[in-house]
């Protein structure tokens, strides 16, 4: 081995050496920017996933559960179905109104709260008669969408087996969240048959949607109707008579109506 | 000067991170509302709207815990400009096609009465937002952060190691 050959060697060593060096303060700032990075992506997936799982199991409380009957005076007044809207009282009564409401509402849901009782007096006692329009403006407010849909057609449905009263208010005293689950057409055919409900066209009325294009057709009516706009458009609830929208902000606005 | 900046940059990073842990917090409070929030952008089928309505709250958690600890520092800002545009073109879409929405950015959302639009001032905030994850994007070196203690491969370009340089530069001259 000469010198020459010895000192070229010497000098690959030292090359050699030296990129070790490079790479290895390379690799060992890239190394640390990659844990990092791989530890921000995984916590951030973890996140997203337990919420989506966390969120999933909160919003379908209502899967499962029965919807619990509430109980009515119905009996007292007679109700029909007359094509999308159910009539409730005489026919001779001395006024008419005529609600429009969405199941899914929950204003609606306060204003049955806070009038139902009323309305139902009134009715019972000859001097009331309603018409309940069931609109689906919120139809795709429910995850899946499809609440306001199957529960107006299912009131439909219900009518015409004569326990809409009960199944009406039985729907608001049992709400769904809007952007949660609603209940699906079983539970909403149980509640009629919980309801006393013993016809056995019930469970395929609602099950095919019988009145689905009609509701949503009357619906799309309503919304476009000019008389029932109110700040800037159609909204549930919202009680006309005739064609004109009562303010039911006043809490008199029923007796006001039948003096 | 510099450090001047890394104060400016760690207040610039807090506040993205108050931002997010805020906006975030207040859609997990109300995830259903969250749901009908997204849903009146009317931009997705129903599936994809409740997967999202579900993981947006919880990723805006996400990158407002690590802006606050300062872990990955770079990186978080680069997805939370990526969010925010997101946010901005969802907001801006609904702007041109006439819906009448509120943006959800802070809780609430869903459909408002025509007039009660506030898109330019949402799309401004949004911008403002973007303006600090565009801070830390160029300029990720910050104090009080987590990045500090893990070595400074997150801010080299701030660094101006000269040890790591020549290093470098004698590889480069030796042709390899």
């Amino acid at each position: 081995m000469g010198g020459a050959e010895r000192t070229a060697r010497k000098k690959r060593q030292q090359q050699t050496a030296a990129r070790k060096a490079v790479t290895s303060a390379r690799s060992g700032g890239g190394r640390t920017k990659l844990v990092v990075g791989i530890v921000v992506v995984l916590l951030l997936a973890g996140a997203v996933i337990g919420g989506v799982l966390y969120s999933n199991a909160q919003k379908n409380q209502t899967e499962g559960q029965s919807i619990t009957p509430t109980s009515t005076r119905a009996g007292d007044y007679p109700v029909r179905r007359d094509g999308v809207v159910v009539v409730a009282g005489k026919d001779d009564a001395k006024v008419t109104i005529d609600i429009y409401e969405d199941f899914l509402c929950p204003v609606c849901r306060a204003f049955e709260q806070a009038n139902a009782s009323a309305i139902e007096q009134k009715v019972s006692d000859g001097s009331l008669r309603v018409r309940y329009h069931m609109v689906t403006i919120l139809n795709n407010r429910s995850d899946p969408p499809g609440y306001s849909l199957d529960s107006a057609n299912a009131a439909l449905c219900v009518a015409d087996a004569g326990k809409f009263p009960a199944y009406h208010a039985s729907l608001y005293g049992n709400q769904p969240e809007e952007g949660a689950r609603g209940y699906d057409k079983t539970q909403l055919a149980k509640l009629g048959t919980d309801l006393g409900i013993t016809a056995p066209d019930l469970k395929s009325c609602i099950d095919s949607g019988r009145y689905n294009a009609d509701v949503q057709s009357a619906t799309n009516q309503a919304v476009q109707t000019p008389y029932l706009q109110q700040d800037g458009g159609f909204g549930t609830p919202t009680v006309a008579v005739g064609q004109r929208v009562v303010s039911i902000s006043d809490p008199n606005w029923l007796t006001k109506l039948l003096n | 000067m510099v450090r001047v900046l890394d104060w400016v940059g760690t207040l610039v990073r807090l506040g993205l991170a108050a931002v997010w842990l805020v906006s975030g917090g207040i859609k997990v409070s109300d995830l259903n509302q969250t749901y009908v929030a997204v849903q009146a952008y009317d931009l997705l089928p129903h599936g994809v709207v409740s997967v999202v309505a579900a993981a947006v709250p919880f990723l805006e958690l996400g990158l407002g815990v690590l802006l606050l600890v300062g872990l990955g520092t770079r990186l978080v800002a680069v997805l939370s400009a990526v969010v925010l545009l997101a946010f901005i073109g969802a907001v801006a879409q609904s702007w041109a096609r006439g819906l009448t929405i509120d943006c959800g950015c802070f809780g609430g959302g869903g459909q408002v009465a025509a007039g009660q639009t506030r898109y330019p001032q949402e799309i401004a905030r949004d911008a403002g937002f973007l303006l600090l994850a565009g801070w830390l994007v160029v300029r990720p070196r910050t104090l009080l952060a987590l990045d500090g203690v893990f070595g400074r491969g997150e801010e080299g370009q701030t660094g101006g190691r000269s040890g790591t340089h020549s290093a470098e530069e004698a590889a480069a001259a030796d042709g390899g």
